[in-house]
């Protein structure tokens, strides 16, 4: 069961208040043969966009109503996960500072080369692809912790703690050999290959 | 004092001498008491009466330092028996001289009801007498000493009061008989040690001024020395030690009946606080001004780049939309013809963009008046005096008086001359402070029309380049933006006049710009 990752195809969704901007590049990229979707303000990107769909979000800095930091700040919140790619203008560097420190994967000057452009998303398309792909599997993980039984759980505790089965049997005063059933039973269904990637897994999902 | 009379009884001469004795002791002004070698007091006059307010009879045998208990400040207050020894009398009781033995002294004199005053004693010893005999004549000098206390206080309240304002006087007399008076603090304002031999004022000081000062110095002191009456100057001086001061010198000449200077008499007041504390707070006002003037025009710089960065985006990624689709095969006539389109209406936004700047920045409300053109740069010069005074930059105007007058926005003018004088000032940062002068002047054209002169030391400029300087954007400044000539010459052309430039033969540039003159009619009656 694999739940909250969505393998539809990556999206750029392009958000810029000039509708020539946006038209332009929805041309151009979708003469690369990717998938456009474009939107006239953060607000129109915001009730539409559903927070599974895969992609990138390229984002004009300066707009009116709400900016393109804005728009960042909140997506932020969300703790949602696209990357973004801001597009300034000339004397926007400061705010280009601000957008890399509030997480952006890159920025880029307009007007820009078409190629500098294409880079740049396909390395936000791969950022978001190894995001989500980590994303999906820690949520594996905790769906296989959720079908471990409260016993099955303690035994889990105290072995990624190092504790030695005859340890583990006298703290929760069961036979060694119980232990030795529910340990078993634990790295199945975790779908452990051995000990370490057991510990690996509980540690990712902290 | 003798008096030499003929043929008189041994009695009678007694009698009379005594009744004449008697007499002069009670006319005399003084008071006189005649004590013995004990300091006994034998006698009092009338004066003596009056002034230590006792009568004769009650100290007749008591010590004559009941009177005068001592000098000045050997008598404290509540110490008995100060006046029972009369211990400084004993040297004119030691002495054998015939004669006044001591004269002028100052004691301190005591009244009846205990008050003090100051006396001066003058003790005689009575000749032919064995044991000795003395006569003491004191004066009352408390008013004289009143005053001479009060002129050592006033010259120490002054003393002090010069040293809080940092401020000495001076006084030089010019025809020879007197050396220059040095008010105690003047030494410290000119940074000069007390002692060392005696130096004439302006000699010193000529030691002192600023190199870029001193012409401005030598002309007030020339001019002084011909009889001026009076100057009020600011320069700045190097002390011995190296440290920079300014100083604001004002002085007053008198004259004798000839006209030729006496006498002068002068204060160095040092104000290099105050003009720090002024030049720090012109330099902040200078930043904010800058800045805010930065600010506005990055900000309009800023506008401006984004309303035309944006349709040259959309044509640049049109044009390589369609690059790529041609290049991929896979020419969609559809989406080339809609770039196209795009490409060619964005080409034209942008050429809107530009052409509502310009309009916004023709269309701003311009004022036409009736102007003094000497008015103009009169009014420059108060404008710009921060600034020069702040660069070491003397403005100078040559006014041509009479001409006509101009129609024209004031505003506009004024920011025209400011920006040819901020031009000067800047090129002439890399010469000498002495040689940097601006000089601003009027005058009528061969055309009739009045001419505008900005002159510097600067630089110079490169004759066969000057139309360039026009040119937006051109700038030799860094930081400068490269318009202000270009929109000077915008704001001259549009009053109808024209805008240019050449070499100054002493070196330096000219900037010169033309108004038409009104006909005389038009500037009288307005």
């Amino acid at each position: 069961m694999r739940s909250n990752v969505n393998n539809s195809r990556p999206t750029i969704f392009i958000v810029d208040d000039d509708a020539a901007v946006r038209d332009a590049l929805k041309l151009l990229l979708r003469s690369v043969g990717q998938a456009v979707e474009t939107f006239g303000s953060g607000q129109e990107f915001l009730d539409a966009y559903a927070e599974d769909r895969p992609g990138c979000l390229v984002l004009d800095i300066r707009m009116p109503g709400m900016s393109g930091l804005e728009l960042q700040e909140r997506l932020n919140e969300k703790h949602c996960i696209l990357p973004v790619i801001f597009i300034t203008g000339h004397g926007d560097v400061p705010m280009a500072v601000e957008a890399m420190q509030a997480g952006a994967v890159d920025f880029i000057q307009k007007p820009f080369r078409d190629q500098d452009l294409i880079d740049r998303i396909n390395q936000a398309l791969e950022k978001d692809n190894s995001n989500r792909a980590a994303l999906g599997e820690r949520n594996d993980i905790r769906h296989r912790l959720e079908t471990l039984t409260p016993r099955e759980r303690e035994v889990l505790d105290l072995v990624v703690h190092g504790r030695a089965n005859k340890v583990i049997a006298a703290d929760l005063k069961l036979s060694q050999r119980t232990v030795e059933i529910h340990r078993a039973r634990v790295m199945e269904k975790m779908q452990a290959s051995s000990l370490a990637h057991l510990v690996r897994m509980v540690l990712e999902v902290g | 004092m003798t008096l030499l009379r003929v043929a008189e009884p041994q009695e009678e001469r007694t009698e009379r001498l005594e009744r004449e004795f008697q007499a002069v002791l009670d006319a005399a002004v003084d008071a006189v008491v005649l004590f013995d070698h004990d300091g006994r007091i034998e006698l009092l006059n009338h004066a003596g009466e009056r002034m230590f307010g006792y009568n004769e009879q009650e100290v007749i045998g008591l010590k004559v330092g009941l009177l005068l208990p001592g000098p000045f400040g050997s008598h404290k207050e509540g110490e008995e028996g100060a006046h029972d020894e009369a211990d400084y009398l004993s040297p004119y009781i030691e002495a054998s001289e015939p004669r006044i033995i001591g004269m002028g002294r100052e004691l301190l004199g005591m009244r009846r009801d205990g008050s003090e005053f100051y006396a001066e004693l003058a003790v005689g010893r009575v000749q032919g007498t064995d044991p000795p005999r003395f006569a003491g004549f004191i004066r009352d000098v408390t008013v004289r000493r009143n005053a001479e206390e009060a002129l050592r206080r006033s010259e120490a309240q002054l003393s002090i009061a010069q040293e809080i304002a940092n401020l000495g006087n001076y006084v030089v007399h010019f025809d020879g008989r007197f050396e220059d008076y040095w008010s105690p603090h003047l030494y410290r304002v000119l940074g000069r040690r007390h002692g060392g031999g005696y130096m004439g004022v302006y000699d010193y000081l000529a030691t002192l001024v600023h190199p870029a000062d001193r012409v401005r110095w030598q002309q007030v002191r020339d001019e002084l020395e011909a009889g001026a009456r009076s100057t009020d100057i600011e320069y700045r001086i190097v002390h011995p030690d190296g440290s920079l001061r300014y100083v604001h010198h004002i002085a007053q000449t008198t004259c004798g009946a000839d006209g030729r200077p006496l006498r002068q008499v002068g204060t160095l007041h040092d104000i290099t606080d105050r003009r720090l504390a002024e030049d720090e707070a012109r330099q902040m006002q200078d930043r904010i001004a800058h800045f805010g003037r930065l600010s506005t025009m990055g900000e309009m710089a800023a506008g401006i780049a984004h309303e035309v960065n944006q349709p040259l985006t959309a044509i640049a990624t049109y044009a390589q939309a369609c690059q790529r689709l041609i290049a991929n095969g896979a020419v969609a006539e559809e989406d080339v013809g809609v770039a196209l389109e795009q490409i060619s209406a964005q080409a034209l936004r942008a050429g809107e963009v530009i052409r509502r700047l310009r309009s916004f920045v023709k269309n701003r409300e311009v004022r036409r008046e009736v102007l003094d053109p000497n008015r103009l740069l009169e009014d420059v010069r108060t404008l710009a005096q921060t600034d020069v005074r702040h660069h070491g930059v003397r403005l100078r105007l040559e006014t041509t008086l009479q001409l006509p007058s101009v129609q024209a926005d004031a505003v506009q003018i004024q920011q025209v001359i400011l920006n040819l004088v901020r031009n000067s000032i800047d090129a002439m940062q890399a010469i000498a402070e002495a040689q940097r002068e601006i000089v601003l002047r009027t005058q009528l054209d061969s055309d009739g029309d009045i001419e505008f002169m900005v002159a510097d030391r600067g630089a110079g400029l490169d004759e066969t380049r000057t139309e360039e300087f026009f040119n937006p954007f051109f700038t030799t400044k860094p930081g400068g933006t490269g318009l202000g000539l270009s929109i000077s010459r915008s704001i001259v052309r549009a009053h109808g006049g024209k805008l240019w430039c050449g070499a100054n033969p002493g070196g330096g540039a000219r900037f010169f710009f033309t108004l038409p003159a009104l006909p005389a009619s038009a500037g009288s009656s307005r």
